[in-house]
């Protein structure tokens, strides 16, 4: 990928407790979480976080409940201020910030969507969605034009002058993520924006997510402990686990080459044939294969590939992007391809 | 001899308890106790006396007897009290002037004036024909029994008293809600205010203030009232959802728009609630403070109790129970409207 790095997180530490610079010391010194609970009764929150987030991209920080995800990334609007380390934000150091620039930051880069909504219970869903704007001094009238075409947008036509206690759960997101999305900020940090909804609204707004990605191609942070939510939604996947980064990476890197038991456990149960992409498996050459049984895309799904070749493993076919062959895909690599593979302990831990 | 000699003679006070002997003229009790020739040593420790200032008075002259200590209290009180009116005089007159004006107001404006304004307000807060009606009624029955002036009287009181209430404590739980310090320094005397008896602080009121000067019982009145809707405003903007706080702060609220446009709108129920209950203890201290000269029906109670007089007595606590009902009704109206409107 060739975007922008909008936001570098570097060498980020956070430890609570009473004397955390105390404590970091020790973490330095190579003590682990529980030992540093045990010992010294302070919490290891994030330990030497190290990404790049790029512009215009889809990062998904994934992990269970405890593994410091939410902290993380409260950090990017420095609503948690860190014990160490560096945020960056078009290569300046958010943590050097004063009050003022904070705000700036908070009301003109970043806006955010959260998981227990935390819309204004007060206030109509149309003021809700004008919130930024509202905190920026625009009055109702100003916005009004803006707020209504964001909600339409996120299909809530006619819904302007009612409360937020009168909607549903999805609607009531949907508000939102049109709150969000009217402050006009290019990041938007999304603390588990989906995990409250039930799967088949959850699926609906993933889908309109990445609708709207495609149209405003908006730095999108992503928090959430759902894999498939994070496999579906990312183009860069950061795997959290008590703190520290396991792995992080194309989400279809990961899939195929786990490099710590704790992701292939964690990989094991999903559906691989509908995650997986023909990119991912295929071998890439530009020269035509001598018999093939047609061609398919490099994003195809490999659920979608089985079912046009109807089982047939003997099948060799031609993928292609925007009608130019990048490679080939043998039906047998491909049911190999199902195979969960066995974590590759011994791997570098992050790519850098 | 007494119990406790032997305490002062082993510690080697002597001559200093002797001191206090020869200078204090002896006590009527002291007196009447030598000539009966009693105050020997108990004579089992089963009658052994707590070592109290008395008793060890009796063992040592110079030691202070328990009266010193509360005449001590008073001669201090006395001797700060005209610096103290000094400053609090001017501080508190306009509470005068406020309930001086709220009485001469209402009373002087005629009663088919001031009761069809009372309803407008009630309907005005409310928006229920049928509490109109029940004010309506109330009023009537009780201006018709000829108590009118006298509710009235009580009723500017609680106006005035509630309306200072609501101004000075809303700031303050405000304040308590943004600082822990400031929290835990309310806290004890917000404790205090609530369980002194109210008999007990009028007492320095009467040596501050002059008796007949209105603002000895609004003060006392204040004082009385204002704790619930400190603590309830404190713990409403406490309650209010964090997610909602963080919410305002990411989307990059200064301080006073989160107090203004989040928190204050949102702990307003509970604000209301503190208020209905300021309105309703003032309406309990009113009557008390008809002892230092607060008009209305606690002067018709005072009145019953003093003479004898049952059947006043009994109606006028009749008509601050009336009283009462209509206040109540009608706060707990308005609050059920602020919470219709943001329910969660």
């Amino acid at each position: 990928m060739d975007r922008n790095i909008k936001i570098s997180i570097r060498n980020l530490y956070k430890i609570f407790g009473p004397d955390p610079v105390g404590a970091l010391e020790h973490v330095r010194g190579g003590m682990g979480k529980a030992e540093l609970l045990e010992k010294h009764n302070h919490v290891l929150g994030l330990q030497d976080i190290n990404v790049d987030i790029h512009e215009g991209e889809i990062t998904v920080i994934m992990g269970l409940s405890g593994s410091g995800k939410s902290t993380l990334i409260r950090h990017l609007n420095r609503l948690i201020e860190p014990t160490a380390g560096e945020v960056q934000v078009d290569g300046e150091d958010v943590l050097k910030f004063d009050e003022n620039q904070l705000r700036k930051l908070r009301r003109e880069q970043m806006s955010m969507v959260f998981q227990k909504f935390a819309l204004l219970p007060h206030k109509t869903v149309l003021e809700n969605a004008g919130m930024a704007l509202l905190v920026r001094g625009y009055s109702v009238e100003d916005f009004e034009g803006d707020a209504k075409k964001w909600l339409a947008r996120v299909g809530l036509e006619g819904n302007e002058y009612q409360y937020p206690h009168q909607l549903s759960g999805g609607m009531q997101q949907r508000v939102g993520i049109a709150r969000a999305l009217a402050s006009n900020s290019p990041v938007m940090l999304m603390d588990e924006a989906f995990s409250a909804l039930d799967p088949l609204i959850r699926s609906d707004m993933q889908d309109l997510l990445l609708e709207l990605q495609d149209e405003l191609q908006k730095t999108v942070v992503f928090i959430t402990h759902d894999l498939d939510e994070s496999l579906k939604l990312a183009d860069h996947l950061v795997i959290l686990k008590d703190g520290h980064i396991v792995q992080q990476g194309e989400p279809q890197e990961i899939l195929m080459s786990p490099n710590d038991p704790y992701i292939t456990d964690f990989i094991s149960d999903i559906n691989r044939a509908r995650v997986l992409r023909v990119r991912s498996i295929m071998k890439k050459t530009a020269e035509a294969p001598d018999d093939y049984a047609g061609d398919i895309s490099d994003r195809d799904n490999l659920e979608s590939v089985i079912a046009l070749s109807d089982g047939d493993t003997s099948l060799t076919y031609r993928v292609v992007r925007k009608g130019k062959q990048v490679g080939i895909l043998d039906m047998k690599e491909l049911v190999k391809a199902l195979v969960p593979t066995e974590g590759s302990e011994g791997d570098a831990r992050s790519r850098y | 001899m007494a119990t406790y000699d032997f305490l002062f003679s082993s510690l080697g006070l002597e001559e200093w308890c002797a001191e206090g002997k020869s200078d204090a003229p002896m006590s009527m009790a002291a007196l009447l106790q030598k000539t009966k020739g009693t105050g020997a040593e108990p004579e089992s420790l089963w009658e052994l006396p707590f070592p109290s200032m008395n008793a060890l008075n009796e063992s040592c002259a110079a030691f202070p007897k328990s009266r010193e200590l509360t005449k001590g209290l008073e001669e201090g009180f006395l001797s700060i009290k005209d610096s103290m009116s000094v400053v609090l005089d001017p501080l508190t007159q306009p509470l005068s002037w406020f309930l001086d004006g709220a009485l001469y107001g209402m009373l002087n404006t005629p009663w088919w004036i001031v009761i069809p304004l009372l309803l407008a307000v009630v309907f005005f807060v409310t928006k229920s024909w049928k509490l109109v009606g029940f004010v309506a009624v109330s009023l009537v029955l009780l201006a018709f029994i000829d108590y009118y002036r006298y509710a009235m009287e009580t009723l500017s009181i609680i106006f005035v008293c509630a309306f200072l209430c609501v101004l000075f404590g809303v700031p303050i739980g405000i304040a308590m809600s943004r600082s822990d310090m400031m929290q835990r320094l309310t806290i004890p005397v917000l404790d205090m205010l609530q369980t002194l008896p109210p008999f007990v602080y009028l007492i320095p009121l009467i040596f501050l203030f002059s008796v007949t000067e209105s603002k000895l019982y609004g003060i006392a009145i204040i004082l009385y009232a204002i704790v619930p809707v400190i603590r309830l405003t404190n713990l409403g903007i406490r309650l209010v959802d964090k997610d909602v706080i963080e919410a305002a702060d990411a989307f990059g609220m200064t301080s006073q728009q989160k107090l203004f446009k989040v928190q204050v709108p949102l702990a307003l129920p509970n604000i209301m609630a503190g208020v209905n209950q300021t309105i309703m203890m003032s309406l309990a201290m009113v009557v008390i403070a008809s002892l230092v000269s607060a008009p209305g029906l606690g002067v018709l109670v005072l009145q019953g109790i003093r003479n004898l007089e049952l059947g006043v007595g009994l109606v006028a606590g009749l008509g601050i129970v009336i009283l009462a009902v209509i206040l109540d009704r009608v706060t707990k109206a308005s609050l059920a409207r602020i919470n219709a409107s943001q329910k969660q």
